[in-house]
């Protein structure tokens, strides 16, 4: 396998986002709507945490859903971030990698890199590619994140970057399953859309299957593992992250793109 | 068969299912490098599933398939192998350089070096003026010359090129027959197509699948045979016509193979036949349309007994 094709492919997808009209429109609507959330929810949350009416309510009500860590934070807007980009990136990487091969395997275009590339290589590249996609989006949401709490308080610069740090690696860790799912699914599907509709059967159908089964069977619960996300209500809270909450969506990972590596391998295109 | 160095492609007892049908059946052959190999039969006759299995994108079912020694779809096939797969499309959003020079830099070229290259094969095609121009803004015509383009990008040793023509405008398809000749001093090609008449100005070898079957696989060699062909196309053909080359001296047959045509089987120790026959013509007053030496590809392959 050769890390100079993997690198090639991946910066590729970085152009197809970065370098197209298609790209640039995305990207001014993912800008347009984290703008908003920015401006509203996070700037009024904040009003709310830090007022003393209400903070003490804020802190109960935070305390009883297990966020009662979170709210104590003095950097409040990178808090609030934090929970509504948690539970909102995982769904927005399923419609950003939703096309990593599908529609090139449909156009004939994977035929012309499978004669120049082995199909390792760009599952492998599309998939790092995805990655660095999602890491910069990340990036950038949490950074202006950061300095709207600047605006408010300058005096939480450095502590407020150490936790934006910390913010956009676990983000980018959480989105890692999610885009190798993606990666799977694009190899069993015949579009980008029907990978999105089977990505959704997956969690809704497959939570309820799960669910089910472990009403009978105490082991099935462990089936949960297998879908992309189980982690996420434990980093939620910030409080006590073990590597075992880490090392989930990274396995995750690794076993998903194991699949869809044995799968590109005896796929026909 | 024993591979040798010179051997281009090597296919022993392939075989490819789909379903319940067999789209190729015990297939076995081997090419040698520098031939321009034609791939001929109906449709359906396992062609493009051929020329899948041999790029890699097909995996057959039994059999072995080597292409200068390789499995195809390894890496050290890179550099060696490159198509044009049929339907095949570049990818509508970006600019055709753009792509070509992606391909380059895949097969190893740096930025700048795969860059000259794709000026290079699309100079080739004559398409230079669309390095910028999106493969969704182009003509089908020109889509498929520029992906006759991505085939020729690091001088790869083996190109198989599945209907290269079809499609194409008879000035731009003699252009790219014009190509493909002058390339394959150094390339082997191997080219699938419905124009025999192409496939006979190119091609040196013909493998002629049918339903699956390998059912021909012939090399033009020097005629070693004391027998000879001459084919004539002519107006109004006649039996009196017939009759009449039939009493040329040298001639052992004549067979009517098309309505306007005459294979004429002769001895070869008359090297004269043609001056005759076209003598006769011009004495007679027949007006013929062509004069080709020997049988052609259609005839041999079609020929009804």
């Amino acid at each position: 396998m050769s890390l100079k094709r993997i690198i090639l492919l991946s910066q590729f997808e970085l152009t197809r986002l970065f370098a197209t009209k298609r790209g640039w429109l995305a990207l001014a609507a993912f800008t347009m709507v984290w703008l908003i959330i920015l401006r509203y929810p996070i700037y009024h949350a904040v009003s709310v945490l830090r007022s003393p009416e209400f903070s003490d309510i804020a802190i109960q009500i935070a305390g009883s859903i297990g966020l009662y860590q979170l709210v104590r934070w003095p950097e409040a807007e990178l808090s609030v971030y934090w929970i509504i980009a948690l539970f909102t990136f995982p769904l927005f990487t399923l419609f950003v990698s939703a096309d990593q091969t599908v529609e090139d395997a449909k156009r004939g275009t994977l035929r012309f890199l499978t004669l120049r590339a082995s199909r390792s290589e760009i599952l492998l590249g599309r998939f790092s590619g995805q990655v660095l996609v999602l890491f910069a989006l990340i990036s950038v949401s949490a950074l202006a994140a950061w300095l709207l709490m600047l605006t408010r308080d300058t005096s939480l610069l450095f502590s407020g970057l150490g936790k934006v740090v910390a913010v956009i690696v676990l983000l980018a860790l959480t989105t890692l399953p999610f885009i190798a799912l993606m990666a799977l699914l694009n190899l069993l599907a015949s579009s980008a859309r029907l990978s999105i509709i089977y990505a959704s059967l997956l969690f809704t159908v497959g939570n309820l299957l799960i669910g089910y089964l472990a009403s009978y069977i105490e082991l099935a619960h462990w089936l949960y593992y297998a879908l992309p996300g189980v982690h996420i209500s434990h980093i939620a809270p910030w409080y006590n992250i073990n590597w075992q909450s880490i090392a989930t969506p990274i396995l995750q990972s690794v076993a998903l793109l194991s699949l869809a590596n044995w799968l590109i391998k005896r796929k026909d295109l | 068969m024993s591979p040798t160095t010179s051997t281009a492609i090597e296919v022993l007892n392939l075989t490819k299912r789909f379903a319940q049908k067999r789209a190729l059946d015990d297939v076995s052959f081997r090419v040698d490098t520098g031939s321009t190999i034609a791939l001929v039969g109906p449709n359906g006759a396992g062609k493009t599933t051929l020329f899948s299995i041999l790029c890699g994108f097909l995996r057959a079912d039994s059999g072995n398939v080597r292409v200068f020694g390789h499995t195809p779809g390894e890496s050290s096939l890179f550099s060696i192998l490159s198509a044009l797969p049929q339907d095949a499309q570049l990818d509508p959003r970006f600019s055709v350089g753009k792509q070509l020079t992606f391909y380059g830099q895949l097969r190893g070229l740096n930025r700048r070096e795969a860059q000259q290259e794709t000026a290079r094969v699309l100079e080739l095609v004559d398409l230079s003026d669309q390095l910028k121009a999106k493969a969704s803004e182009l003509s089908h015509g020109m889509r498929k010359r520029i992906c006759i383009a991505q085939a020729l990008i690091g001088q790869p040793k083996i190109v198989l090129l599945d209907e290269a023509t079809a499609g194409l405008d008879p000035i731009n398809a003699k252009a790219i027959r014009s190509l493909i000749a002058d390339l394959s001093k150094d390339i082997t090609f191997m080219l699938s197509s419905h124009d025999l008449s192409e496939l006979e100005r190119l091609c040196d070898t013909v493998l002629y699948l049918e339903q699956g079957k390998l059912s021909s696989h012939q090399r033009y060699a020097q005629n070693e045979s004391d027998t000879a062909f001459l084919t004539l196309q002519v107006q109004q053909l006649s039996d009196v016509m017939k009759e009449q080359i039939a009493h040329l001296s040298g001639v052992k047959n004549v067979k009517q193979s098309q309505p306007d045509e005459l294979v004429i089987e002769y001895d070869v120790s008359h090297k004269a036949l043609d001056i005759a026959l076209l003598e006769l013509c011009h004495h007679h007053g027949w007006r013929y349309k062509q004069l080709v030496n020997g049988n052609t590809l259609e005839n041999q392959l079609f020929a009804t007994p």
